[in-house]
C-alpha cells in the first residue's frame, strides 16, 4: 500500500507550516497558518468523506496540531530541530548533574532531605523552608540564565542559516544547543522537586 | 433522508435537540409529556420491559430494586472505583463483575452503557416521533474531563442505541457554541459547567478567520464526581444524622424511604435558589413528622466545601491557559447546579465579572450538540471547533514511573510515536502499559490499556517497533505498530482496562430488542448500503477534481473497476460482500484522496483559498 502520510510526503514539523529550519518563530504568522490548515485537515470537515479521506484527515490533523504544539514552545523546538538534524537521540539526554552544579545541588538535596525528615517527625520548618527559599530562588536564576544562553545559541544557529554556514559550524551550534537543552531541564526539575516539598 | 440529532446525556436529565432548517436556530425536542428533560432514569418492568424517563423517575419510589439514576457516574469505571459511590448511592452492582460493572434491575444484570443506550434510544424515539422520519446519527455529549474509558463507554452506549455517533462533543464546548450563535461572542470565554455529577471548567478562544469562526478550546478541567448530586447527599446525610438521633430511625440508603427524602431534599434545595429559607416536613414509619427550617446562609454553609472543590480546577486551568482571570472576556455558566446563588456568586467573584445565564442552563449543551450535529452533517460550515484532550497520555517505564508522551490540554487529535527494542536476545514480546493522568507513578495514573507487542526472534536491540499513539477528535485513543525495519504494519489487539470488548458489544447488539425484532443480517445489509452509497458519492466527487487528472491510467481503471464491483453487490443483500467491496474501493482510491488533500495543504500553505484554485 503506498499511503505516505502528509509528513513523509511533506517532512517535518516546519516545512509543514512552510517555514525554513530556524528558531526564531514569529508566533502570530504560526498560529494563522495553523488555523487554516486546520480549515483543510480536521477530521470534522470528512464526516461524509470516505473511510480513505478520513484516515488521511485524522493522520494529518494530528501531525499539524503536533506541529503546532512543538513550535509554538521555544524549548520543544530547540528539542525537536536537533532530534530531526539527528543531535539528540531517545534516551541519550539523561539527567546528569552538570558538573559546575555538583556542589550545590548536594547541598541543596541535603536540605530536601531535613525537611521531609522534620515534615515526619512534625519539627519547626521555618528556617529549613527559609534555606530552601533561598536555593529555589537561586536556582531559578540559573533557569533564567541558561534560557537567555538558550536564546543566545538559537540566534547564532539562524544566523548560521542564513550565512550558509558549514556543516562543522552548524555542528558545533547543535552540541552547545544539546549541552544547554540538558541542563536546563536538569535545572527545572531541581526547581519542581523544591517548589513540590515547599507546597 | 435520516435526521442528525445532538445528544446531551446527562448524569440526571437528558435532552435530545436539532437545528431547525428554516431558522438556523438549535432547538430541543419534547417528549411525551410535554418536557424537554427526559430523566436520566431506567426501570425494569416485572414484564421485562423497559421503561425510562419520567415513569421511571416514578418507580424510583414503588420500585427502586428494579430502577437505577444516575448511571453516568458508572461509566467507564470498574468495581474498585466505585466504592465511594455505593456508600451513596443505592446501585445494585453484581460485585464478580471485573472490568465491566454489571447492575442489577430486577432479575436482570445491565451493563451502564447499556443502561445509558436506553435513554439514547428513548430520545431517539423523542425525535422520530417528532420528525416522523427516522434518526440514525448523533452527537452526543461528554464532560470535557471524562477520561478515554468513559468516552468509550458512551460510543458503545450509541452504537447499543442504533446511533452511528458522528462526535463525543466535550459539554462546556457544546454550551460555548450554543452561546457564540446566541451571543456572537469573541476573545477568551470560560465556561463553568456544574451538572448533576460531573464538574469542567473550560477556557476557550473564539477566532473570527476569513473562511468562519473557530472555536479553540486552549484548556480544560474538572471533576468527574462532582456536582449537584453531592449537593443532594449532603442534605440527605445531615437529615439522616438528625432523624437517627431524634426518633432512632436509621434509613437505609437502598429503601423506598430514602428515594422519598432525597426527593423531598431535591425540592428543599430548589426552593432555596428562589428564597431565603424552605421547610422540611418528612412523615417518618412511626407516624411522626420530622420537620427542620433550611436557611439559606445554614446551606450554604453547608455547601462550601463543594463549590471550594470547583475553584483548583478553575484555576488550573487559568494557568494551563497562561490566562489571568481579568484576561477573560466572558464567563459562561452551564448545568441544572450553577442555579444556586453561591456559585454564581463565587464565580462572579473570582472573574470579577456577571456570568452569563441568558440560555436555559438545563438546555444549553443539547442545543450546542445540535448545532455541532448540524455542522458535521453538512460537511461545510462556516465554524469549526478545536477542542483538547483533558488528560496526559503516558506509557509505564521502569520502577513503576511514567513517561508522558501527549501532554494535557493538547489540540486534538494529537499523536505520538515511540520507538521500542527488546532487553534481551530472542525477546518475543514487548509489554506496553498505556496510562492517562498528571501523576508521576504509574500506580497512580488511570490504566487504559495493556498490550503485547510481538517481536521475531532476534539478537537484543535489533527490532526497532515504532508504536503510533493516536488520539482522535473524539478524545479516544487508537494504538498502531510498524516495524521499521521491514516496514510490516501491525495490529494491535488492545484489551481495554476498563470496558467492554469489541466482541462482547457484538454480542450485546445481537442481543438487543432492537436487534431481536429485525433479522441481524438484514439490518447489516441496510447499513453496508447506506455505506455504500456514501462511498459511491464521495468517489464520484473525488473523480470530478482537477486532481484525478494526476492519476495514472491504471489507477483511473483500478477505481472504475471497484465502483462497478461495489454497485453490483449493492442490489443484493450479502453484507459481508458489500462490506469487501467498500474496503477495496477505499483501496482504490486512497492515492487520489491523498492528491487532493496534499493540494489542499499545498493551496494553504500558498495563502489561496481551494476555492479560487
Amino acid at each position: 500500500m503506498s499511503a505516505p502520510s502528509i509528513a513523509s510526503a511533506k517532512g517535518d514539523h516546519f516545512s509543514l507550516f512552510g517555514l525554513p529550519r530556524k528558531l526564531w518563530v514569529e508566533m502570530s504568522a504560526l498560529e494563522k497558518k495553523f488555523l487554516e490548515l486546520s480549515w483543510k485537515l480536521h477530521p470534522d470537515k470528512f464526516v461524509n468523506a470516505s473511510a480513505a479521506e478520513q484516515e488521511l484527515s485524522l493522520k494529518g490533523s494530528s501531525q499539524l496540531n503536533d506541529a503546532y504544539r512543538v513550535l509554538r514552545d521555544p524549548v520543544a523546538r530547540v528539542e525537536y530541530l536537533l532530534g530531526i538534524e539527528g543531535m539528540r537521540k531517545e534516551g541519550e539526554h539523561k539527567q546528569q548533574a552538570p558538573p559546575e552544579l555538583l556542589e550545590e545541588v548536594f547541598e541543596l538535596n541535603e536540605s530536601l532531605d531535613e525537611l521531609r525528615e522534620a515534615k515526619a517527625s512534625r519539627a519547626d520548618l521555618g528556617s529549613l523552608k527559609s534555606r530552601l527559599e533561598a536555593a529555589e530562588k537561586n536556582f531559578q536564576q540559573k533557569l533564567d540564565e541558561v534560557d537567555a544562553q538558550l536564546q543566545e545559541a538559537a540566534r547564532q544557529w539562524d544566523a548560521a542559516i542564513d550565512a550558509n554556514a558549514s556543516g562543522a559550524d552548524r555542528k558545533a551550534i547543535m552540541v552547545r544547543l544539546n549541552e544547554m537543552l540538558n541542563r536546563r531541564s536538569y535545572i527545572r526539575n531541581l526547581v519542581a522537586n523544591v517548589q513540590k516539598e515547599l507546597l | 433522508m435520516a435526521r442528525t440529532v445532538g445528544i446531551d446525556l446527562g448524569t440526571t436529565n437528558s435532552l435530545v435537540a436539532y437545528v431547525d432548517p428554516q431558522t438556523g436556530e438549535p432547538k430541543c425536542i419534547p417528549g411525551p409529556s410535554g418536557s424537554t428533560l427526559c430523566p436520566s432514569v431506567v426501570s425494569l418492568d416485572p414484564d421485562g420491559s423497559i421503561i425510562v424517563g419520567e415513569p421511571a423517575q416514578r418507580r424510583l419510589l414503588t420500585q427502586p430494586e428494579r430502577t437505577v439514576y444516575s448511571v453516568k457516574r458508572l461509566m467507564g469505571r470498574g468495581v474498585a472505583d466505585i466504592q465511594d459511590e455505593l456508600k451513596l448511592f443505592p446501585f445494585r452492582i453484581d460485585l464478580s463483575s471485573k472490568n465491566v460493572i454489571r447492575v442489577r434491575l430486577g432479575d436482570r444484570f445491565f451493563t451502564p452503557p447499556e443502561i445509558s443506550a436506553f435513554i439514547l434510544r428513548e430520545l431517539r424515539n423523542w425525535a422520530e416521533a417528532y420528525f416522523g422520519e427516522s434518526v440514525d446519527r448523533a452527537v452526543i455529549t461528554v464532560p470535557a474531563y471524562f477520561n478515554d474509558a468513559q468516552r468509550q463507554a458512551t460510543k458503545d452506549a450509541g452504537k447499543l442505541a442504533g446511533l452511528e455517533v458522528l462526535r463525543l462533543v466535550n459539554e462546556p464546548t457544546a454550551a460555548a457554541l450554543a452561546y457564540g450563535l446566541h451571543e456572537k461572542q469573541r476573545g477568551h470565554v470560560a465556561v463553568f459547567d456544574l451538572g448533576g455529577g460531573t464538574f469542567d471548567i473550560s477556557v476557550l478562544k473564539l477566532i473570527s478567520t476569513i473562511e468562519g469562526d473557530i472555536y479553540q478550546v486552549l484548556s480544560t478541567n474538572g471533576d468527574t464526581h462532582l456536582g449537584g448530586d453531592d449537593i443532594d447527599n449532603l442534605l440527605l446525610a445531615f437529615v439522616h444524622e438528625r432523624i437517627l438521633q431524634q426518633h432512632g430511625i436509621d434509613i437505609s440508603p437502598q429503601s423506598e424511604l430514602a428515594q422519598e427524602l432525597r426527593k423531598e431534599l431535591i425540592s428543599i434545595k430548589h426552593q432555596l435558589s428562589e428564597k431565603e429559607s424552605a421547610t422540611l416536613r418528612f412523615p417518618l414509619p412511626n407516624g411522626a413528622v420530622f420537620v427542620h427550617e433550611f436557611e439559606r446562609p445554614a446551606f450554604e454553609a453547608m455547601i462550601r466545601p463543594i463549590v471550594d472543590r470547583t475553584m483548583g480546577p478553575v484555576r488550573q486551568a487559568l494557568a494551563d491557559a497562561k490566562l489571568k482571570p481579568s484576561e477573560i472576556d466572558e464567563v459562561v455558566l452551564v448545568g441544572g447546579a450553577t442555579r444556586t446563588p453561591l456559585i454564581r456568586r463565587t464565580v462572579q467573584e473570582y472573574f470579577d465579572r456577571k456570568p452569563h445565564t441568558e440560555l436555559n442552563p438545563d438546555e444549553v449543551v443539547a442545543l450546542g450538540a445540535a448545532v455541532q450535529a448540524n455542522i458535521l452533517e453538512r460537511g461545510v460550515s462556516n465554524m469549526l471547533l478545536l477542542d483538547v484532550t483533558p488528560l496526559s497520555l503516558g506509557i509505564e517505564t521502569y520502577g513503576g514511573a511514567v513517561a508522558k508522551v501527549i501532554p494535557r490540554n493538547s489540540t486534538i487529535p494529537a499523536s505520538a510515536q515511540e520507538l521500542y527494542t527488546t532487553g534481551v536476545d530472542n525477546q518475543t514480546g514487548i509489554d506496553i502499559h498505556v496510562l492517562q493522568g498528571e501523576r508521576e507513578l504509574a500506580r497512580d495514573c488511570r490504566s487504559l490499556a495493556r498490550f503485547t507487542l510481538k517481536t521475531p526472534p532476534a539478537p537484543a536491540g535489533l527490532p526497532r517497533i515504532e508504536v503510533k499513539f493516536l488520539i482522535d477528535a473524539n478524545g479516544i485513543l487508537q494504538v498502531g505498530a510498524k516495524d521499521t525495519r521491514t516496514g510490516e504494519q501491525r495490529t494491535i489487539e488492545v484489551q481495554p482496562s476498563y470496558g467492554i470488548s469489541d466482541t462482547e458489544i457484538e454480542r450485546m447488539l445481537e442481543e438487543s430488542i432492537e436487534y431481536a425484532e429485525q433479522d441481524f443480517a438484514e439490518r447489516q445489509a441496510i447499513e453496508a448500503r447506506t455505506e455504500a452509497e456514501a462511498i459511491l458519492a464521495a468517489t464520484q466527487k473525488a473523480l470530478a477534481t482537477q486532481q484525478a487528472a494526476d492519476l495514472s491510467p491504471e489507477e483511473r481503471a483500478a477505481i472504475d473497476a471497484a465502483v462497478g464491483a461495489l454497485k453490483e453487490s449493492v442490489s443484493g443483500s450479502d453484507y459481508k460482500l458489500i462490506r469487501n467491496r467498500i474496503d477495496d474501493l477505499n483501496q482504490a482510491t486512497m492515492h487520489l484522496a491523498e492528491l487532493i488533500m496534499n493540494s489542499a495543504v499545498s493551496t494553504a500553505l500558498q495563502g489561496r483559498k481551494l476555492a479560487e484554485v
